[in-house]
């Protein structure tokens, strides 16, 4: 297993070496002048040739790329064009926030999808299996910001249910501030004891996370429903049903654990594919995560905080599929890691 | 008989977590009544700049309530107020300035500010060359008389005092606290009379009034002003609406007219120092005509762009220099839509059916410019003139148009412009004076004429007679070749909580809320 693992991660970084050329490239070969976002807008000719110099964009792309790297090998990730931070600094801050509201809404959407895929699965083409689907199409087709908006309105706006935007209450944050450890302010409240922000962090993630929910509990159901169907017409489900062992352990026990290695797996790449799509959802919601962040990076042309973003997101999506092998590994015994 | 002791304490566990929450909870509320609170949004980045030598962007609405110059320059009265200086005398030539500076005024470092102070922040607002720092680009020298007497030697005449008042780069700070690194680090060292208490990235700062200020706090004002950047204009309206904030910057005009119903949302609409231009490739056939600069100067349905594009709120613009500021004048030459007048001046020009296709880029994410080009196109496809429009970001389009290739650059630039200070010189030089290697020129005009007038221009007083002559006549200049057009002079839309009193809307200082003359009714 140790072997399995170190290769795994060698290729890992062999491949977020590969990642860094291509976004290097690709934000290089777009004609693009950062200086006017570096010195100000009504920046001058020599603010202008100031600004090429200090980001190294008087020298070859195969320079500047080494250059790069050598800093970015050091801890030296660059400062952002548009934040005029250090971009690791930045990311450090944005991160938490969308882990956290990620964690939430996969959280939301497993605990909720996987149960429905299972009823599903367990009676297919009856009531309940019409109404998991309904649910399931519904939470991966609904756009985001369309639901965003609507959760806003009505529990935001006309019912007070819930706070509009932001990761917790402004009177909250002055009076009673999280004392910042981890940056998940769910987390950091609860271990320093500060329950009154704990509540209002709790209160404030609610929209945005069932928002975001939406999606994973729609993959969640379909998935688990279709393993689900695969795994029950399996001959060892047969025998033990045939042995008298009780529906509801051959539902949750021999058919779900061997019907779960695919959504481990999907799940997995959601979780890497939503830090950095979700941000609309944060935009909408003003939470200030990864994703937001690097909408903005994007639109204009920040290339350090495209670089820093990119690997980070990278080496999320080596980490959690390395992961989720070792799981499926782990809950599987017929998956032999070599 | 042990399981009941133990249902007992898990229910007294309960109990008192649940007092313990609502006491709590209760405390926060009844300390956040006596507490006054501010949220002013806006749409991008609260604080793209830390540094206050730096700035020249978004963050003017934070630094204005932390940071304070000289003078504070009132658009709508053409006076100063004295800040941190409390007078000033300037020579007959106008090259020798000096400034008698408040006493008693203290740095939110603890520190004192005098003359050594401001020299040392000038001096290195003008070292670190960044922002719109070139606003001193007048100043020779700088002189400490006394500690509180300083005196600004020019090496030709200026208007110090609108420098000295500028919205940007003319922040006094704690010499003793002036590293970069420590201001990015989300701190601050200015006399203004709040202060950083905590922020988050660039989106958000949380400020506290400074209980040192030197204007006191005596009568109403804000304890806790909240800077918060949301970015969908829909969450902005949702949280007027709500009461969950007190003032945001600009809305959409469809956001506003919705507003305009609602009790609790007081709308304003103030004029601005900030209209669309239209830069002209004058160096690429057949733009480099003016007959056919002209001609497409008369395709602008004016009026249209104005109802539509801004829905009504702004001007058509006259000249270049906008609405309010001094140099406007209803003696510069205008255009007018007018399909005939562009036919004819394309058919003496040698185009009678037209036949171009240009390529037009704006910056990509306003909806007002948007709305815009497509009327001008519309009417452009009527005399058989193709605009090849492209929203882009304004790093990609600047890349176009600083090419070194001047085949790569585009045919037309449109860009929203505003002064650092309440400056028309900012709309004739920064667009139109000669550049070799273009920064804001992005029309490439060049005509000795135009340049000898600016440089003979600067040197006029401000305001002055002869200085508002100057200034028509260069527009004039302007409108005649076409160089380069303004369609329309904006207004600033300000939606704000009804309870929000003692806001004064400055054009000088776009976006800004004089947060200490504000209280809550």
């Amino acid at each position: 297993m140790l072997s399995y693992i170190v290769r795994r991660l060698l290729i890992g970084v062999l491949s977020l070496f590969g990642a860094s050329i291509i976004a290097f490239t690709l934000t290089r070969i777009i004609p693009s002048d950062p200086a006017d976002m570096w010195m100000g807008p009504h920046a001058t000719v020599e603010q202008i040739e100031r600004a090429h110099v200090e980001l190294g964009l008087d020298k070859p792309i195969s320079v500047q790329y080494c250059i790069y790297m050598s800093k970015f090998l050091r801890g030296d990730w660059g400062i952002s064009i548009v934040t005029k931070q250090p971009v690791l600094r930045d990311l450090a801050r944005y991160l938490p926030a969308s882990i956290e509201l990620i964690v939430f809404g996969m959280l939301v959407g497993f605990a909720v999808g996987i149960p429905l895929g299972i009823l599903s699965a367990a009676k297919p083409g009856r009531g309940m299996d019409h109404i998991s689907r309904v649910f399931a199409i519904t939470g991966v087709a609904l756009p985001s910001f369309w639901l965003a908006m609507l959760l806003q309105l009505v529990l935001g706006k006309e019912l007070s249910l819930f706070p509009l935007i932001g990761r917790v209450d402004l009177l909250i944050e002055i009076m009673n501030p999280i004392r910042r450890i981890t940056g998940l302010y769910v987390f950091d409240s609860l271990i320093t004891g500060n329950f009154a922000a704990l509540k209002d962090a709790l209160w404030h993630i609610v929209l945005p996370g069932l928002t975001l929910a939406m999606y994973p509990l729609g993959l969640a159901t379909r998935m688990v429903r279709t393993t689900m169907l695969e795994v029950l017409r399996e001959d060892y489900i047969r025998t033990a049903r045939a042995s008298g062992v009780r529906e509801e352990k051959v539902l949750t026990v021999y058919a779900l654990r061997n019907a779960l290695g695919p959504v481990l797996t999907v799940g997995a790449l959601t979780f890497g594919y939503s830090l950095v799509s979700t941000f609309l959802i944060e935009s909408l919601f003003a939470w200030p995560g990864l994703g937001r962040y690097a909408a903005k990076a994007i639109v204009s042309v920040d290339y350090p905080a495209i670089m820093g973003v990119t690997l980070l997101v990278a080496a999320f999506y080596v980490i959690l599929n390395l992961g989720a092998d070792l799981i499926q590994a782990v809950m599987d015994p017929r998956i032999r890691l070599s | 008989m042990k399981k009941g002791i133990s249902v007992f304490l898990f229910r007294m566990g309960l109990a008192s977590l649940f007092l313990v929450l609502t006491v709590f909870t209760l405390s926060i509320v009844v300390i956040a009544q006596e507490l006054q609170v501010a949220v002013h949004l806006q749409g991008a980045e609260v604080v793209p700049y830390w540094d206050p030598s730096d700035g020249a962007s978004g963050e003017i609405g934070l630094m204005n309530n932390l940071y304070e110059a000289l003078l504070r320059y009132d658009a709508a009265t053409n006076t100063f107020t004295p800040i941190l200086a409390t007078s000033y005398e300037q020579s007959e030539d106008a090259k020798t300035w000096t400034f008698k500076l408040r006493e008693g005024v203290k740095f939110h470092t603890g520190n004192v500010m005098n003359a050594h102070a401001v020299k040392a922040s000038i001096d290195r607002t003008i070292e670190r060359g960044r922002g719109s720092s070139y606003i001193w680009s007048p100043v020779d020298s700088i002189e400490v008389i006394d500690d509180y007497t300083i005196r600004f030697h020019l090496r030709q005449p200026a208007p110090l005092d609108l420098v000295v008042a500028a919205g940007y780069c003319a922040y006094i700070f704690d010499p003793a606290y002036c590293d970069h690194d420590w201001f990015i680090a989300g701190n601050d060292s200015g006399t203004g009379p709040y202060t950083v208490e905590s922020s988050e990235g660039s989106e958000k700062v949380i400020t506290k009034k400074f209980d040192d200020y030197w204007g006191g706090w005596e009568g109403k004002h804000f304890d806790r002003v909240v800077f918060l950047s949301v970015s969908e204009a829909s969450t902005r309206r949702l949280m007027l609406e709500t009461g969950q904030a007190d003032f945001c910057e600009q809305l959409p005009p469809t956001d506003i007219e919705a507003l305009q119903d609602n009790l609790a949302v007081r709308v304003e609409v103030n004029p601005s120092f900030q209209n669309l231009m239209v830069l002209y490739n004058n160096q690429r056939t057949p733009l480099d005509n003016a007959l056919v600069r002209r001609a497409m100067s008369y395709l602008i349905p004016y009026e249209d762009t104005v109802a539509v594009g801004l829905g009504g709120y702004g001007y058509v613009s006259r000249g270049v220099i906008p609405y309010g500021l001094w140099g406007y004048s209803d003696r510069v030459e205008t255009f007018t839509y007018s399909p005939t007048v562009a036919k004819a001046l394309l058919t003496q020009a040698g185009y009678p059916d037209g036949g171009f296709k240009f390529l037009l880029t704006y910056p990509a994410g306003y909806e007002d410019i948007r709305k815009t080009v497509e009327l001008w196109r519309a009417a452009c496809a009527e005399l058989n003139i193709t605009l090849d429009t492209r929203a882009m970001p304004t790093a990609e389009r600047n890349a176009i148009a600083r090419s070194p290739d001047p085949a790569k650059r585009q045919d037309i630039y449109l860009l929203y412009w505003w002064p650092d200070y309440a400056n028309p010189d900012s709309f004739l030089s920064g667009m139109f004076y000669t550049q070799e290697r273009p920064a804001y020129n992005l029309g490439y005009y060049s005509n000795p004429v135009f340049d000898a007038l600016i440089d003979y221009a600067i040197t006029l007083p401000t305001g002055s007679q002869e200085a508002i002559d100057m200034m028509v006549e260069l527009q004039n200049i302007l409108q005649r070749d076409a160089a380069g057009i303004a369609v329309w002079d904006m207004q600033y839309l300000r939606a704000m909580n009804t309870s929000l009193q003692g806001y004064v809307d400055n054009a000088a200082y776009p976006n800004v809320v004089f947060w200490y003359d504000c209280y809550r009714e």
